[in-house]
């Protein structure tokens, strides 16, 4: 966790946190009104990617660890009361809490950790978030008694506490998934978690209700959790000028007009800005005609101004170009004086556009015609235009195709596109490595375009591996500087997304956290008359 | 000519304002290139402009220039709009002939078939279709298509029915004329009328299809410059730049209103009961 980060988010809980919260007495019951960007379709944590996805399931389930709901950039156990680690740093002990009770009754143990990392870790089983954390790092798990599980890691690596941690590591029950065989189903949402799963109605609402039996007396304080899917940036936003919601956390963030829209409309909320640890990129499809062409990929690199798309579509908050972002990562992320000289980031545009218009004409005389894929989320489809119109300079004339939000990531997940002209991904842990392994390196769960790039693999192993901070440091940094200079990738960084949020007065003990994923659970948050 | 101009408008003085309107939107349409002082999808200037001299109408979300894009937007408009109809109300019409002039099996199952699809709240058809078919102005004139013809099948159809069973039929059957020589020279010709008022009068219904259809995010493919695709940005920002709604919003309005105009008039025009005659 770097400084930057940290001061970022205690500024943040202190404008959240009002000093009548700290003295007043939590209020039990009320139900919190929240949103979701789209409707998630599948509930499978383990093994999907959306963030409505995790949005519909975060207050049934409980982690091996989690986010401290109070202070959120501090790991803390949930099901382990503690942990202990071995002096080589391979072998983790957790020690798990006792009398814990699954929503149907069934008693939790380390059976479940161990189902539930077993399938997690499974070589054939696409986990695209706690998978594609855990798998480079984990080699076994061993439950050593119903209360006591062990981790073996391949070899000592700092990110797996918080990857572990992360709200995509839920635990899931032994039983259940051996009754359903996957966790998508709304009657296999059974967790430990402080809510349980009520009510989802397709395109509609997901509801959670208070866990009485939750294994921490007194909470939740919330009777409730009610999600409305509310799809589109006038239907959110309406949504919440109307008060019918009272909490804007998550993805997509206002952007600045929206928020001095809603500031007009109310006055009963606080707004505030702040990023969100997600990264807007355009995808390539690296194995499919043009794009399996590194001169078309390198031409599209160098055509897209990341810096007009991040002042127009982002109404500039946010940092263009960047693969790590230096408010969230520190150090870790090259300068960003450097990444502002590297290929297709560079201002003015004029050589860069020369280059990409000759390398277009090369392979495609008469210009070239792709179809260019967007989900019809948040405000992909302007972003959207800004790129076709971009790509129009050098002769690639695009066609938007607009996918439904689930269909859109099906379809990128099967490879069935040519380019995905804007797609945000948000980080799991606030960890230098997430970037890589979540979109650059081969088995990436988001590495759409399907590059596969022997040099990034081998740096972002050895980053990961990396004991000494400055050491692994400079691996980042070659990592960075490697994957910008040759400006051939199929995932182009077109920048760090920043934006706006709202909570309602009434909420209490919210906390924004430190990935758009966690601390979601509200186990803590109350609502004051 | 001119004569017949002037009694045109001062018997149908609303259809003479409806054929300017017209005109006019025919003029932008075939002189966008000229009359556009930038292209449609130029996003070089800086979003939420206000209107001002360099940008009458404004600028848009992403930095275009309204006015462009609302000229622009003419063009799609009339194009999808006259596309549709032509081939809607042209196969429907024809499809109404045929089995008005044939009858029996074939005329009771394809009317059937025309129950069926009308029965479908159009906006939910066409929905339907373009989430079958996919985003394009291509799939837009033939979900349109699709959504005109049975009604164009119906309306001919009962027109049909009674020239079919006229005397001038029966005498040219009697006089051994083959069934497509009799419904080429005596049937449509007699179901004319009743083709120019369907034509007239759903071009602006097209227009309002195209343009919802392009608002709730399925029309067109959204960097084009529909005047419904248009809506849908405005509202995003309907405080921050009103110009973005009210433009292209006036647009459709003025061009439906013209069409309307127009389309009433000539349906007055083609009717006996109606029709005091031009000559």
């Amino acid at each position: 966790m770097t400084t930057s980060l940290i001061a970022r988010i205690l500024a943040v809980s202190l404008l959240l946190t009002t000093a009548a919260s700290a003295q007043e007495k939590p209020r039990q019951g009320g139900i919190l009104n929240w949103f979701d960007y789209g409707d998630p379709g599948r509930l499978d944590v383990h093994a999907e990617s959306p963030l409505v996805v995790q949005q519909a399931t975060a207050g049934v389930y409980s982690g091996l660890l989690h986010y401290d709901p109070e202070e959120p950039a501090k790991v803390i156990g949930d099901l382990a009361e503690r942990w202990t680690v071995s002096p080589d740093g391979k072998t983790y002990t957790f020690h798990l809490r006792k009398g814990v009770k699954w929503h149907d009754g069934q008693p939790f143990s380390s059976a479940d950790v161990k189902a539930t990392f077993d399938r997690i870790l499974n070589p054939d089983f696409k986990s695209p978030k706690c998978g594609a954390s855990l798998k480079p790092i984990v080699a076994s798990v061993e439950a050593v008694d119903p209360n006591t599980v062990t981790f073996q890691l391949k070899f000592p690596a700092a990110p797996f506490v918080p990857s572990l941690a992360s709200a995509w590591c839920r635990i899931a029950a032994k039983h259940v998934l051996a009754k359903y065989g996957d966790l998508n189903a709304p009657e296999a949402q059974i967790g430990t978690g402080p809510f349980k799963f009520k009510k989802y109605e397709r395109g509609s609402v997901i509801e959670w209700e208070r866990n009485p039996s939750y294994f921490i007396p007194g909470l939740p304080y919330l009777d409730g959790v009610k999600q409305f899917i509310l799809v589109g940036g006038p239907t959110q936003l309406a949504a919440a000028k109307a008060s019918k919601v009272m909490l804007w956390d998550a993805w997509p963030p206002m952007r600045k007009t929206q928020a001095d829209e809603l500031r007009r409309a109310r006055d009963d909320v606080e707004i505030y800005q702040a990023p969100i640890n997600t990264i807007f990129l355009i995808y390539l499809n690296a194995r499919k005609p043009p794009f399996n062409n590194p001169d078309l990929r390198r031409a599209v690199n160098l055509a897209i101004d990341r810096q007009e798309l991040v002042a127009k579509s982002l109404e500039g908050a946010g940092v263009p170009c960047a693969i790590l972002d230096p408010k969230l990562v520190g150090d870790f992320a090259l300068p960003l004086e450097e990444v502002a000289k590297t290929p297709g980031c560079r201002q003015p545009k004029d050589q860069d556009l020369a280059e990409a218009k000759r390398l277009v004409e090369k392979h495609h005389p008469g210009g070239l015609d792709i179809e260019v894929g967007l989900r019809s989320v948040g405000n992909y489809a302007d972003r959207a235009q800004l790129v076709v119109s971009q790509l129009r300079k050098v002769g690639i004339r695009g066609t938007l195709k607009t996918h439904e939000s689930a269909a859109g990531f099906a379809a990128w997940g099967k490879g069935d596109f040519t380019m995905i002209a804007t797609q945000d991904r948000s980080m799991d842990v606030n960890d230098p490595s997430g970037i890589f392994h979540i979109v650059y390196t081969t088995e990436a769960g988001s590495n759409y375009g399907r590059l596969s790039d022997a040099k990034v693999d081998e740096l972002a192993e050895r980053a990961l591996r990396e004991g000494n901070r400055d050491r692994r440091k400079q691996l980042y940094w070659e990592l960075q500087r490697h994957i910008l200079g040759r400006a051939d990738t199929a995932s182009i960084p077109v920048g760090w997304v920043e934006g706006w949020f709202f909570l309602d007065k009434r909420l209490r003990n919210y906390k924004h956290g430190v990935t758009t994923y966690d601390n979601n659970t509200f186990m803590k948050v109350w609502l004051a008359q | 000519m001119l004569a017949a101009l002037g009694r045109f408008v001062v018997r149908q003085p609303l259809g003479a304002a409806g054929a300017l309107v017209v005109l006019a939107l025919v003029a932008v349409a075939v002189l966008a290139p000229r009359l556009a002082p930038h292209g449609p999808k130029e996003t070089g200037f800086a979003p939420y402009v206000a209107p001002s001299a360099e940008f009458p109408m404004g600028t848009d979300q992403v930095g275009r220039d309204v006015l462009s894009r609302v000229i622009w937007g003419a063009r799609l408009s009339l194009y999808v709009g006259l596309a549709s109809v032509v081939l809607g109300i042209t196969l429907g019409s024809l499809w109404g002939v045929a089995t008005a002039y044939f009858g029996g099996a074939a005329d009771a199952g394809s009317q059937r078939v025309v129950d069926s699809l009308m029965a479908l709240p159009p906006i939910i058809l066409a929905l339907s279709l373009m989430a079958a078919l996919g985003q394009s102005v291509t799939n837009v004139i033939l979900a349109l298509t699709i959504l005109l013809t049975p009604t164009a099948a119906r309306t001919v159809r009962s027109v049909a029915l009674g020239v079919a069973a006229a005397p001038y039929v029966e005498a040219a059957r009697a006089t051994g004329g083959s069934n497509w020589r009799i419904i080429r020279r005596h049937v449509i010709p007699n179901c004319m009328a009743s083709y120019i008022v369907l034509m007239t009068t759903n071009v602006s219904y097209a227009i309002v299809v195209e343009a919802s259809l392009s608002f709730l995010g399925a029309g067109a493919p959204p960097d084009e410059p529909s005047w419904g695709g248009m809506l849908t940005a405005g509202v995003q920002a309907l405080e921050t730049a009103p110009w973005m709604v009210f433009f292209p919003g006036l647009a459709i309005s003025l061009a439906v209103f013209g069409l309307n105009l127009l389309g009433d008039s000539i349906r007055d025009l083609t009717d006996p009961r109606l029709r005091g005659g031009l000559g």
